[in-house]
């Protein structure tokens, strides 16, 4: 996709070149069909050309239509204009659009163009060439250049503006930027296009742009290369290395290893993760004696150092340019295999091209024959998408799970057997023997071939499948309803499968989504009946994008097919990103991907949609990640100042996120979500972005979970528990200050207060008096416990380390036992019978304190309801004659009031505090 | 009992530090009308005190007679209804709050409740004040809407309740609701104030005070009156009779904080950073207000630094709070200024000693 719009954006400044070279675009343009027809006319081969010629460009429409959703979106106008623009220019010759408009219109005509002129320099000798350079964007440069230097000067001139194009588009074709080169070297010709083809060539060498998949995560820590981009990574042929197999240990010299990884792929070589046989070379810089070198030792598999693969890279692209043969065969044999299957491959390509030719038509001034031609051959079967096309037509053609499908056969056949002839409806018993079952679950991940093999399965064996899916109404005749068995039966299998949405006869039995993708994908170059010349690893790589979704691989197979013939790994690559986006993105993938030592490349709108996939875990992945990722802006940095520097600017960009955020969230600012992302996410990982290390012994080397939820979601714990603890001491009255000032200062004092008696004093004497303590305070032991925690530090001894459990034990029971006696000043502390425990929360009331003057005698009959209700229990008696007792201050009145008569009853204390009541009593229910 | 609390003055008549304010303030309440309060100053000087023992004078001794209460409010908040928990201590005259508990749903705090609170005339007004006395605590942690909606409160409902506000900081109060307040300011006491309440304690437990050791608990309070007399009290837990040469025990989490500081001063890797990150999150996890964290990390860290980088670092501590309190994320803020503080320093290390 990304190419096709530069390309959009960069014609125009060769199209001024090509005008002035080429000043009549339009003639050449109806010379064109008519020379196609009658390359048809003449050879058997020449129509696929033709065709293919034209497909190219209908290819390349088809594009922009599949991506409506896309970038391309802007594109699309300008398209519609241009098919009127063109249709006007067919009735009046001139042209009466704007300017840009005809600007399109060249550019297209140029695309045409140029290509069945080169066709016709050279039609004979590479034909399939051709085709190729009209739909494969880029690697044709290279013949299209040879043919053109060879026929006409003009046509030369034309072959240095598409070279440039090239260059323009190249960020994502190296190896055809190897092609050019090679012809470089051949001709000598050093025009201007190429030169520049070149340049855009080796800046995308230095890595496609393209996305980390976040697989370079797997790897352990790894040093940083020590002469990290100091070389210049060389181009070769694109297939130079195909065949061999690569393991990479140890740090290379220049390349971090997913570059080099990518590297080797590019020119067709595999890497796998750990040396065996078919191992040809283990790559690496410093021998660094692991296990991979001492295997590749053993088995004698050659070393090879990153200078060595260079080298090598380089050898094939010397070689390739002294043997000029070399290109031209295999030219030959992708021609030979593409007309293998002529008729197929035209049909096909016909279908596509329909709609979009017809517009086409119009514009050139005879296409009539052409295009006629090329309606024709479209047949039914052919307008298939390729998913259904290749379906597989019996089992053996399924790819994947043979195993499964077997038993789905075996089962299916031995269903009859099973029921109909014995026992017709399903015994209990026999439910465990999987020949048993009535019905099959097949389940796993779509796109994996579940309801393919079950109907190939049933049709083998002569089923009739009646298919019924969610698209139906799910009214009588739900799921599937089974095939031959017959109306008979009909109604009991449909009760058995009522429920199921997918089949009856082959239903479902676990089975495991398909894990070799690599099978997958080999399997589907070989049966790819499409002629489409289709590299490994691209596939490889496809098969890994899509996740294991086949029918997605299919789909995108289908459309690369449509805007070009032979498929690259970059090809691949790069239309898989860009349709990345439309997978979901787990926040992790996302954080691995902008921090992605190819984090740096993606674009400013891809960040954007990660850092958004989801707007509150990705900052707090960021945050809780960013100091572990050693920078790769930082170049050199010995004493890593420059990183801490790094480090410093990411922190204060990640703050700034949490004032966006809380203007986001607290007074609904919404449109500052970007700002947010930016600031807290894309901005940190953007410093930072580099390879991941661990800070601790024993970490692994994955992002880790944002700590803040966890934390915050202690911290408020703790906040409640200390509220709790607080309100208990302001309940005792002794206390009236904030819970922080009660965690800041009064924490240490009150736990030596009610740990160090335990320590110092005897048993008994020591407990007293931290009973004694709490209850001055109306500490309860729930509190007590909640300051224990809350006073722990990570490496300090705990306070009540040195306590004999025994002692523990007896402190418990005393405050237990004390619990009868103790004044109630909080609601929750109150033990009702029956009643388990006060929830934690909702503390409601307290009483307090005894006093003086007030109605005495009110607070009385308050008084003995309340503690009835409280307590049930008789004693009422006493808070008169505490109160009579005293006259002092109240708070003086408790403590001597417990310390005297040893005990009774709450209510002693209750006495002043009742008298308020109104407001007592209802939180005293419970 | 603690002897903070035991010995803290009950009346304005018994105050021991601060008396001119005291008998101002009791002035203030004899002889006229009282108008809306603002108590400020550090932590530990005595404004609580004060406070209570103004409203004893106010009210007599029935203004003691107080009830806690924690209860969930339900507040309407336009489309949705907000439970809000909120813990008061309330007499017959007076109700005392804590709005910031909230955090930043205060404002309903101040919108409904105080102002429903403020609204209720007290009923008896035989000879009594005919005034009801709402006493805010941490005024400056309310979020500026919350003080908002508190100005006019203040104005609308003066005739049957009064307003006493207290805070660390008045600069964080704003202007509007500071101008509505007649300021009181407690200083944090002097160091022979300390010494002389500490020596006034000592007498009244019976206790033997080696010379210089009350003046030696006070410098180490920080002129925090409070902070003093816990510490003394600890160090009479920890070991009696004193020594001269007794270490008075720091709190856990300042010790804490200045681990932070050494670790901080001794390494400036992204390690480094790491680790104080987890030692932050401890603090926090633990009830340490951020502010205070970063104060109290700040002063450690100014304690072994060289006096040309004070400068910045001062400021950097003081832009990463104001940020603290914009946002929601402490952590970002203190972590931010770490990495920061350990950027600069690392930087002129290097600098310094190549």
């Amino acid at each position: 996709m990304q190419p096709d719009i530069r390309k959009w954006f960069v014609k125009p400044h060769d199209k001024s070149d090509d005008n002035g070279k080429a000043p009549k675009p339009a003639k050449p343009t109806l010379a064109i069909p008519g020379k196609v027809s009658t390359a048809k006319d003449a050879s058997p081969s020449s129509p696929v050309k033709s065709l293919q010629g034209g497909q190219e460009s209908s290819g390349r429409r088809k594009t922009s239509k599949y991506f409506a959703s896309d970038k391309q979106n802007k594109e699309d106008p300008t398209e519609v204009s241009e098919f009127t623009a063109k249709r006007k220019a067919k009735s009046d010759d001139v042209k009466p659009s704007p300017v840009k408009k005809s600007r399109k219109v060249d550019d297209d005509d140029d695309d045409d163009f140029v290509m069945p002129k080169t066709e016709k320099s050279s039609v004979e000798t590479t034909p399939s060439k051709k085709l190729k350079s009209g739909s494969g964007k880029g690697i044709p440069n290279a013949s299209v250049k040879e043919d053109d230097v060879v026929t006409s000067p003009k046509s030369a001139g034309r072959g240095r503006g598409r070279g440039r194009t090239a260059g323009g588009r190249g960020t994502k074709l190296e190896s055809d930027e190897g092609n050019a080169d090679d012809d470089e070297d051949a001709k000598e010709v050093k025009s201007a296009g190429r030169g520049r083809g070149g340049r855009g060539g080796s800046a995308a060498a230095g890595g496609g742009r393209g996305g980390g998949r976040g697989g370079f995560m797997a790897y352990g820590e790894r040093k940083d290369p020590p002469h990290k981009g100091e070389k210049e990574v060389p181009e070769g042929s694109s297939e130079c290395l195909s065949g061999l197999t690569f393991v990479i240990s140890g740090t290379l010299d220049s390349l971090e290893r997913e570059e080099a990884e990518d590297l080797i792929k590019r020119y067709g070589g595999r890497v796998t993760g750990s040396v065996s046989k078919k191992t040809n070379y283990l790559l690496c810089d410093e021998d660094i004696g692991g296990r991979k070198s001492a295997k590749a030792k053993e088995l004698g598999t050659g070393f090879l150092t990153e200078d060595g693969l260079f080298d090598m890279i380089r050898a094939s692209n010397r070689s390739k340019s002294t043997k000029k043969e070399d290109p031209k065969k295999q030219v030959d044999k992708i021609a030979t295999s593409s007309k293998a299957s002529p008729i197929k491959g035209g049909n096909k390509k016909e279908e596509v091209r329909e709609s979009p030719q017809k517009g086409k038509a119009t514009t050139h001034a005879s296409p009539g024959v052409a295009s006629s031609m090329r309606k024709k051959p479209t047949v039914g079967q052919s307008s298939l998408p390729w998913t259904e096309k290749y379906k597989p037509k019996v089992p053996n053609d399924i790819i994947g799970n043979q195993s499964l499908v077997k038993q789905l056969h075996d089962w299916l056949i031995h269903w009859n057997d099973n029921f109909l002839n014995g026992a017709s409806k399903a015994k209990g018993k026999k439910q465990s023997d999987s020949g048993a079952k009535k019905a099959i679950l097949l389940s796993g991940t779509p796109g994996i071939g579940k309801t393919t093999s079950a109907k190939l399965v049933s049709q083998m064996l002569g089923f009739q499948t009646i298919e019924v899916n969610a698209s139906d109404s799910r009214g009588k005749a739900d799921s599937k309803i089974e095939k031959g068995i017959g109306s008979s039966t009909a109604n009991s299998v449909k009760e058995l499968v009522s429920n199921q949405s997918l089949s009856v006869d082959f239903d479902r039995s676990k089975h495991p989504k398909a894990v070799l993708i690599m099978d997958e994908v080999d399997g589907m170059s070989a049966g790819d009946r499409e002629k489409i010349q289709v590299n490994e690893v691209a596939l490889e790589e496809l098969a890994e994008r899509v996740n294991g979704d086949m029918r997605m691989a299919l789909n995108q197979l289908q459309y690369m097919s449509l805007s070009m013939s032979v498929i690259k790994f970059d090809d691949v690559r790069q239309r898989l990103l860009t349709s990345s986006k439309d997978e979901d993105i787990s926040p992790f993938t996302a954080v691995d991907k902008l921090f992605g030592y190819n984090g740096g490349k993606l674009r400013m709108d891809e960040r954007f949609d990660l850092s958004m996939s989801d707007m509150d875990l990705v900052p707090l992945l960021i945050q809780e990640n960013y100091i572990n990722y050693r920078p790769s802006t930082a170049g050199k940095d010995e004493n890593g100042l420059k990183r801490l520097n790094l480090i410093a600017r990411a922190a204060d960009s990640i703050a700034s996120g949490d004032i966006i955020n809380v203007q986001i969230r607290r007074y609904q600012k919404w449109q500052l979500s970007q700002s947010s992302s930016l600031v807290s996410a894309i901005i940190p990982a953007a410093l930072l972005r580099g390879q991941r290390e661990t800070l601790e012994q024993g970490e692994r080397n994955f992002n880790r979970f944002g700590g803040w939820l966890g934390k915050n979601s202690t911290m408020g714990k703790n906040y409640r528990l200390l509220e709790d603890a607080h309100v208990h001491l302001l309940a005792s009255l002794q206390f009236n200050l904030g819970r922080s000032t009660l965690c800041l200062d009064y924490m240490s004092l009150l736990l030596k207060h009610m740990t160090d008696p335990l320590k110092t004093l005897p048993k008994d004497e020591g407990v007293e008096k931290v009973v004694e303590f709490m209850d001055a305070y109306s500490i309860s032991q729930e509190d007590f416990e909640s300051l224990m925690l809350m006073s722990k530090f990570q490496g300090r001894p705990n306070l009540l380390e040195g306590v004999q459990p025994a002692v523990k034990a007896a402190l418990t029971k005393a405050y237990n036992k004390g619990s009868k006696t103790r004044v109630i000043r909080t609601a929750d502390l109150i033990t009702l019978p029956g009643i388990k425990k006060a929830p934690k929360k909702r503390v409601q009331a307290m009483l307090e304190p005894v006093d003086v003057g007030d109605a005495i005698v009110e607070n009385e009959e308050n008084n003995s309801d309340d503690v009835e209700d409280l307590e049930g229990d008789a004693e009422e008696e006493k808070p008169k004659v505490d109160i009579a007792s005293l006259s002092s201050k109240g708070i003086q009145v408790q403590v001597d009031a417990k310390k005297a008569s040893g005990s009774k009853k709450a209510p002693a204390a209750g006495g002043g505090g009742r008298g308020r009541g109104g407001g007592a009593a209802p939180k005293r229910k419970r | 009992m603690l002897w903070v609390d035991k010995y803290r003055p009950k009346s304005l008549d018994k105050v021991l530090v601060h008396e001119d304010v005291a008998q101002n303030l009791k002035k203030l309440v004899t002889e006229q009308d009282c108008p809306h309060l603002l108590f400020y100053g550090p932590s530990g000087s005595g404004k609580k005190t004060l406070i209570m023992a103004l409203l004893r004078q106010m009210f007599g001794a029935s203004a003691e007679k107080v009830k806690v209460e924690n209860k969930t409010w339900k507040v309407d908040a336009g489309s949705r209804t907000i439970d809000l928990e909120l813990t008061t201590l309330s007499s017959t005259h007076h109700v005392e709050l804590n709005p910031s508990d909230a955090g930043f749903q205060d404002r309903y705090i101040v919108q409904e409740i105080i102002k429903e609170m403020a609204k209720n005339r007290p009923i008896d007004v035989k000879g009594k004040k005919g005034f009801k006395v709402l006493v805010l605590n941490e005024v400056d942690k309310l979020s500026r809407e919350a003080q908002h909606s508190l100005r006019r409160t203040m104005e609308k409902y003066s005739a049957s309740c009064r307003l006493i506000l207290c805070c660390d900081s008045s600069s964080k109060v704003t202007e509007a609701v500071r101008s509505r307040c007649l300021n009181v300011r407690i200083s944090a006491p002097k160091e022979d104030q300390i010494v002389k309440v500490l020596e006034f304690i000592g007498k009244k437990e019976g206790l033997q005070l080696p010379p210089g050791f009350a003046a030696r608990i006070a410098e180490k309070s920080g002129r925090s009156l409070r902070r003093a007399i816990l510490s003394f009290e600890t160090c009479r837990v920890q070991q009696y009779p004193f020594t001269n040469n007794q270490v008075i025990p720091p709190m856990d989490w300042e010790e804490y904080v200045s681990e932070i500081a050494a670790d901080i001063m001794k390494e400036q890797s992204p390690k480094r950073l790491f680790q104080v990150r987890g030692k932050l999150y401890e603090l926090l996890v633990n009830c340490i207000p951020p502010e205070v964290i970063l104060k109290r990390l700040l002063q450690e860290l100014l304690k072994k630094l060289d006096s040309e980088l004070k400068h910045e670092v001062c400021h950097w501590a003081a832009y990463y709070e104001h940020r603290m309190r914009l946002g929601q994320k402490a952590i970002f803020h203190i972590e931010a200024f770490v990495a920061k503080f350990m950027s600069i320093y690392k930087g002129f290390l290097i600098a310094t000693f190549g």
